[in-house]
């Protein structure tokens, strides 16, 4: 069953615009969105919350169309935002007595539960809490609700490594069960080389692509080679940048031809991005 | 709905706004003052600072991150703008009460408090409510421009009203004269500024509603 599936996507700014954005998400697993700032991850996510209108397109939640089921999905969607805070001088009590009525499925002893596995004191106030802890807390709310597809925008940006490790680990306790789906974004490539599951690669408004992880790095391969080979190869490449040896360069699998006999590897997801990006600025 | 209006009560509105109606509603003690600005003040302090509260607490994401309609919370805000006007307006009519036992014999240039004074503040409040609410709802979060124009409307009629009262000797009359004992005008007056401050609340939570759906976040 799929968590999330996203259709054609389309959605014009003044500046930006997201081209044909689709992509799906297994249930039970985690999906990594990845992207520079700037290229389409929480534009992409507010509207999985319906927090923008699109220009057309189709989300489905569970199976369910988001516009046509928008409550009751949202009683099934957790969520949180790496960057944003609200009511941050309210205490952690206060705020959770306003938000539990909402939810009808609410699990007051799975939040106790998660206040203590979390370490949240419920006395302390929104703004007294580190970034870290502010994730742990929409966690800990999305997750008494019964929340099944969690959906959140750079949960782990501003955390140091520890906290960052620490969350990455509960994202994976939690997708265990089979029963919750996590679709995270992140700028921070080594979170998915940790627990992503799949990723989906965006770029300047258009996914590159999105496969299981594995499968994604597979696609391409980075090549090491002289200026000579760089002659020979140079349509073929994604994007490359010259060195004093030669050249370090992203090509497609597919496109490798053996008989150019240079150096490949497997890339990283930071090498991807990175020469993805360079690609872009190249037409610009 | 009523989840959400307890949101609004508990997290929208700081204790300082509830107190406000018993600060300002003691204005009504200063004999024979322009009693327009009484309530008046709720639509120069309250307003914009709980506005200003919304913004700067990401109120509008928080809100739409939750499993609630957009006119559910529309219909929210709107109630708790309602509900503080009701209560300014009632606390002050009390101390009205008092003022006019207290100062039997004060000359009033301005209208003094008496129901059909009472009728008129709610058209004021009418027309802030129209301007305000529809104003804002176009972006749901800007609140400065709307504030200034729905409290120049608002100005407007007080000062016309007042206007009234001074050149017109019916008017006068009816609101500083004879006309304050009977109470049958008074409380027409009343009666009808009551229907006209639902009239205009509601058709602004409509055009509100409608405006606000386009509103993206």
């Amino acid at each position: 069953m799929l968590a999330l599936e996203i259709k054609n996507l389309n959605k014009k700014y003044e500046h930006f615009q997201l081209k044909d954005v689709s992509f799906q998400l297994e249930k039970g697993y985690i999906m990594g969105f990845i992207g520079a700032n700037g290229a389409g991850k929480t534009t992409t996510i507010k509207s999985i919350l319906n927090l923008i209108r699109l220009d057309s397109g189709e989300i489905r939640i569970m199976g369910k169309d988001l516009i046509d089921h928008e409550l009751e999905l949202k009683q099934e969607i957790g969520s949180a935002f790496g960057d944003i805070a609200f009511y941050t001088r309210s205490k952690i009590k206060t705020l959770t007595k306003v938000i539990k009525p909402f939810y009808r499925n609410w699990d007051e002893e799975a939040y106790r539960s998660y206040l203590k596995k979390f370490n949240l004191n419920e006395n302390k106030r929104i703004s007294e809490l580190s970034t870290g802890m502010k994730v742990k807390y929409r966690l800990a709310l999305a997750l008494s609700h019964g929340a099944k597809l969690l959906i959140l925008d750079e949960p782990t940006s501003g955390l140091d490594p520890v906290a960052r490790d620490q969350l990455l680990d509960i994202f994976q306790e939690l997708v265990q069960d089979g029963e919750i789906s996590i679709l995270f974004s992140t700028h921070i490539t080594s979170d998915l080389e940790k627990c992503a599951d799949y990723i989906t690669y965006i770029d300047n408004g258009r996914i590159i692509n999105s496969a299981e992880k594995e499968a994604f790095i597979d696609t391409y391969r980075l090549v090491n080679g002289n200026a000579d080979q760089l002659n020979d190869m140079e349509g073929k490449l994604i994007a490359y940048k010259k060195n004093s040896f030669g050249f370090t360069g992203l090509i497609h699998a597919r496109d490798l031809d053996p008989s150019w006999d240079v150096r490949s590897a497997l890339p990283s997801l930071e090498d991807i991005m990175i020469y993805f990006s360079k690609k872009e600025s190249a037409y610009v | 709905m009523y989840n959400l209006l307890m949101k609004e009560l508990k997290l929208g509105v700081g204790p300082f706004f509830y107190a406000m109606p018993f600060l300002t509603g003691a204005l009504m003690l200063i004999p024979g003052w322009l009693y327009f600005l009484v309530t008046l003040y709720f639509c120069f302090i309250t307003v914009p600072n709980m506005f200003a509260g919304y913004k700067t607490q990401n109120d509008l994401i928080f809100t739409s991150m939750l499993p609630v309609t957009k006119k559910d919370s529309v219909k929210a805000k709107v109630s708790v703008v309602v509900l503080l006007e009701l209560m300014h307006i009632a606390v002050a009519s009390i101390y009205g009460l008092i003022s006019t036992r207290l100062y039997p014999n004060v000359t009033y240039f301005f209208f003094p408090p008496s129901p059909g004074f009472w009728g008129l503040t709610f058209v004021m409040l009418a027309i802030f409510n129209l301007v305000f609410i529809v104003m804002y709802y176009k972006t749901a979060y800007k609140y400065g421009a709307p504030t200034i124009v729905s409290v120049t409307a608002a100005i407007l009629f007080a000062g016309g009203a007042e206007w009234l009262g001074i050149q017109s000797s019916f008017v006068s009359d009816l609101f500083k004269g004879a006309g304050l004992d009977n109470l049958a005008a008074q409380y027409s007056i009343l009666l009808a500024g009551i229907a006209i401050f639902a009239i205009f609340t509601i058709i602004a939570y409509y055009i509100a509603i409608k405006r606000f759906e386009k509103v993206e976040m």
